[in-house]
């Protein structure tokens, strides 16, 4: 596609004022954890903060809270988990769509359907069996469930995916001799690139912000993801953190997440001509 | 996968049917916490306010999803211009909440705004009168799922294949006509997840009612899932909150059903996959 | 919907299985009395340091797991069920208490009862709240009075002293009114009780007790009384906005309110805010609303149970008995800056000091919060319900309506 210049300035301008709205509740959290406790006030949240305060915050997030030490579980939990999730979702989709598995449809239905029930009412018999299985509080439990979790989106995506290359891809490879694996491994995950980026990206981050699964599947400081740190910081009945340092916290563990997306941009542009091809 | 998923289905499924509080042993109860259920007042208000949730999830993030995709697409430097979508979906629970209350409390950020530009609306209670808490809430969570929508189409704009969009442009087609004969059915695959995706994340809307309202004032504003939430988590009344779960499951089955049966066998007969 | 009817068959095979496992509540104690306890809770008190004096004194150090969120009691109620059970963690001393003893998951502490009450540990208004069946559970941490905070300078500003009687306090709110600061903090959602607390203990504590055990109703026409006479405060504009999210230690801070009632605990709440105790915020005894002979002040608890089935049992009680005693009390109130509930340790700070004399000499009588007090189902609805009624003013009546019929359903069931 090739558009014109005028119609491109006009979706630039669009976009940039659209994305200018999407930025302004973010607004609020930066110049509010940009603030001394004394600076703070629920009547001024438009009022910026200053860049030494946000400073200050976000070292007493560092030094004085267990922010970072739970940071490094959550960074092993979110790129392996999603990694595998990835590589097994691409397989059901391949599988179901393009070697037209017997039954295809209900085996995808069934891995679709896990997404299906709330997450909040699996958290409490999760326990019980991870406890009996020495799961629990174990980084291969935690992998475990993320990956199991995020399996769903990623086979759904991929599937959806599969059935937009046509056909005539596989037979041209089957004619040249290639075997089934090879066709996988060497044309259809590296056509797929960009779409396996997307679901990486997308469940990584899911994975990051999860809350509920960590704050009961783990107790350790060697296994506990950093969310349920995070929403601890947040009650502060009779002690605790001061409230513009719980506001740096939550912009600390969100940046990582936020530069996913940042430094993807330039994958995503590699993809894009992949997918023109 | 079939094991940790579908045990602590099944599980529920059980407990469904007995009154239990999480400790002791489940007693049968037959179907007494369905009655209970679908007697209750608050729980049809929890079906229309899901109802509300699903319709808004699929006009809004999906809309301007696909808007700032088709917008952001085929020109350098584009994938900046989706960052600013994107930025929500990165931000940690907290980080939303905190932002959502600063911006919807009572004489928060938005009213203060509302009040400096001298428009009208400062009297708005935007959490606390029902259905405008509903719906502002539908905003919020819109706010936070169109980058990931975007990104979506994004990856299924990629996938159009190069040649019948040439054929139709040498043809004469542009702007509007080109994209509703050719770019639009031809994107059903990334459509079907996308809506497939905002039908079961709409029913099983939870964080952010949770985050803001809780699903008050006196449960106005309660999803399903916060009325299974509230019962099981709260209350511990693991039976009723099972049931509810129950519910909600084979609501948010069938609708997948509904839709992905059509969908996916439109998609695959058209594009020779699947069966 | 074939594919649901194979799991269907395995589902009474596998929630056999379930059930068949999970009653093994066998005793496992390993017997140790020194050595690290696992500790789940769920507050923002600063245990690790509390830690380090209790390594030194009894050499038990914590291992302490912060949560958050009512997922916090369905994750213990379950671990009683696993091998996981915690040595020690925090609950609250309502129904929630009442079902783990009787269903016999948590350990009796009698007999540390029975010493510490004997020693002048703890008062045996105390006691009470933690007996279930003529037995003692759980062990407390904090017993918390809930007074009335309020902003020194504008009470000087204003020339206003602190009020003894409830019409004086009455005089204080209608002078900053018409002057334009707003006299008292409330709030929906959780704390929308604390003003029907106030009120309803204040006026009758005779009734306040009767209607948590279910003897008197909610739309008890005295209880209405005090509805209506809630109601005519929110109407003079005696409380800020009950919606506004904001902190009470800040609308303090900033002067937008005068008073907020709040534990003792609010000190730290305080000095997060920046304020320091006697000089920016001191506090007062709320006085009754219909005065009698003693005073009614509300107490709020925390306690630390140990899990009947945990492998730390004696570890746990062992860390719960030495808590409770002076050696424990005195360096953790010390590091809270709160009111010791041990009358033999010391007070931390002089506003503590003057306040434990205070209650020490005068006539006051000891209720349990409401949100204790009230049984578990009747509490959800009561806070959605005040929350609505704070929320949208008007005759109090459909709110207390709904508020029985969840009292009715929950004391049918008892």
């Amino acid at each position: 596609m090739t558009p014109s210049r005028t119609g491109i300035i006009l979706r630039v301008t669009v976009l940039a004022l659209l994305g200018a709205i999407w930025l302004v509740p973010v607004y609020l959290l930066l110049a509010n954890a940009g603030k001394t406790v004394g600076n703070y006030s629920g009547s001024t949240l438009w009022q910026p903060g200053s860049l030494t305060d946000l400073w200050d915050n976000l070292r007493q997030v560092a030094t004085g809270t267990d922010i970072p030490r739970a940071l490094a579980n959550t960074a092993v939990y979110s790129v392996v988990a999603p990694a595998i999730a990835v590589v097994l979702g691409a397989t059901v989709g391949f599988a179901v769509i393009v070697l037209k598995l017997r039954n295809g449809f209900l085996w995808f239905f069934v891995i679709y359907c896990g997404s299906v029930f709330p997450l909040q009412m699996l958290v409490i018999p999760l326990f019980d069996s991870y406890s009996r299985l020495g799961l629990y509080d174990s980084l291969t439990g935690m992998v475990l469930i993320y990956s199991i979790v995020c399996l769903p989106f990623s086979a759904f995506v991929m599937r959806n995916f599969f059935a937009g290359i046509a056909e005539s891809v596989f037979e041209a490879a089957v004619v040249d001799g290639a075997k089934t694996l090879r066709i996988f491994t060497t044309i259809y995950l590296p056509m797929s690139s960009s779409a396996l980026a997307v679901v990486f990206i997308l469940q990584a981050t899911w994975v990051w912000n999860d809350l509920l699964l960590g704050l009961i599947l783990t107790q350790s400081d060697t296994t506990r993801p950093v969310m349920p740190v995070l929403t601890g910081l947040q009650s502060t009945e009779g002690g605790g953190a001061s409230y513009t340092v719980v506001l740096a916290a939550a912009i600390l563990v969100s940046l990582p997440t936020a530069l996913l997306f940042l430094v993807s941009q330039r994958y995503f542009a590699k993809g894009l001509a992949l997918g023109q091809y | 996968m079939l094991l940790v998923f579908y045990l602590p289905v099944l599980y529920t499924f059980y407990l469904s049917f007995t009154e239990y509080n999480g400790l002791g042993t489940p007693e049968f109860v037959g179907v007494d916490n369905f009655a209970a259920m679908f007697g209750d007042s608050a729980f049809l208000g929890a079906v229309r306010n899901t109802m509300i949730w699903v319709v808004g999830t699929l006009v809004l993030p999906v809309g301007l999803g696909l808007l700032v995709a088709v917008l952001a697409y085929g020109f350098r430097g584009s994938g900046w211009l989706r960052l600013p979508f994107l930025v929500p979906y990165a931000l940690s629970g907290v980080a939303v909440g905190v932002i959502w209350s600063f911006m919807l409390g009572s004489g928060g950020a938005l009213t203060q705004a509302l009040q400096f530009l001298n428009l009208p609306g400062t009297e708005l209670r935007w959490l606390q009168d029902s259905p405008l808490n509903t719906v502002v809430m539908v905003i919020a969570a819109a706010w936070q799922g169109v980058g990931v929508n975007a990104l979506l189409f994004t990856v299924g704009l990629q996938s159009i294949p190069k040649e019948p969009l040439e054929a139709a442009r040498i043809d004469g087609a542009t702007g509007w006509r080109l994209f509703s004969t050719i770019t639009w059915p031809l994107l059903r695959p990334s459509t079907t997840v996308v809506v497939g995706l905002s039908i079961v994340n709409g029913l099983k809307t939870f964080d952010v009612v949770q985050a803001m309202t809780q699903g008050g004032p006196a449960r106005s504003s309660e999803t399903l899932a916060l009325t299974m939430y509230r019962d099981t988590f709260v209350n511990s009344d693991y039976g009723l909150g099972s049931a509810v779960a129950i519910f909600l499951s084979v609501v948010t089955v069938g609708a997948s059903i509904i839709y992905l049966r059509r969908q996916l066998s439109l998609s695959s007969a058209s594009l020779g996959g699947g069966k | 919907m074939k594919t649901l009817k194979l799991p269907a068959g395995l589902a009474t095979v596998v929630v056999t299985a379930l059930l068949a496992t999970a009653c093994g509540g066998e005793a496992n104690d390993a017997g140790a009395t020194t050595g690290e306890l696992a500790f789940a809770h769920n507050k923002p008190w600063d245990f690790d340091a509390f830690s380090k004096v209790s390594k030194q004194d009894i050499d038990i150090s914590l291992k302490s797991t912060q949560y958050s969120g009512d997922p916090y009691r369905a994750f213990i109620r379950q671990s009683f069920r696993t091998k996981e059970s915690p040595g020690l963690f925090t609950w609250e001393v309502s129904t929630a208490l009442d079902e783990l003893a009787e269903q016999g998951v948590i350990a009796e502490t009698t007999d540390l009862w029975t010493e510490a009450v004997e020693k002048g540990y703890v008062s045996d208004a105390v006691r009470q709240l933690y007996t279930v069946d003529g037995k003692q559970y759980c062990t407390p941490i904090s017993v918390d009075n809930w007074v009335m905070f309020y902003n020194k300078a504008i009470f000087t500003k204003y020339g206003l002293s602190v009020p003894t009687t409830w019409d004086e306090l009455m005089q204080v709110a209608a002078t900053l009114k018409q002057r334009g600061v707003t006299p008292f903090w409330n709030q929906t959602k959780n704390f929308s009780f604390v003003w029907f607390q106030t009120l309803l203990a204040g006026t009758d504590l005779r009734l306040y007790n009767d209607l948590s055990t279910g003897k008197a109703k909610y739309t008890d026409p005295r209880v209405v009384a005090v509805m209506n006479n809630w109601l005519e405060l929110q109407k003079k504009g005696y409380f800020n906005d009950p919606g506004q999210t904001d902190f009470a230690r800040d609308l303090m801070r900033e002067g937008k309110i005068a008073m907020a009632p709040e534990g003792t605990w609010f000190t730290a709440d305080a000095a997060l805010a920046g304020m320091t105790m006697g000089k920016d915020v001191d506090m007062f005894v709320i006085p009754a609303v219909t005065p009698g002979a003693a005073t009614p002040i509300a107490i709020e608890t925390a306690p630390v149970c140990v899990g009947e089935s945990s492998k730390q049992k004696s570890l746990g009680l062992k860390f719960s008995q030495w808590w409770m005693s002076p050696q424990g009390q005195q360096p953790w109130v010390k590091q809270q800056g709160n009111l010791p509930f041990n009358s033999d340790a010391e007070a931390p700070t002089p506003q503590m000091k003057a306040l434990k004399s205070k209650l020490a000499a005068g006539k006051y009588e000891y209720y349990n919060r409401y949100f204790e007090a009230t049984p578990v189902p009747i509490r959800t609805v009561a806070l959605e319900q005040f929350s609505a009624f704070l929320t949208n003013r008007g005759d109090p009546m459909p709110y207390l309506t709904a508020i029985q019929a969840a009292a009715d359903e929950y004391w049918a069931g008892r």
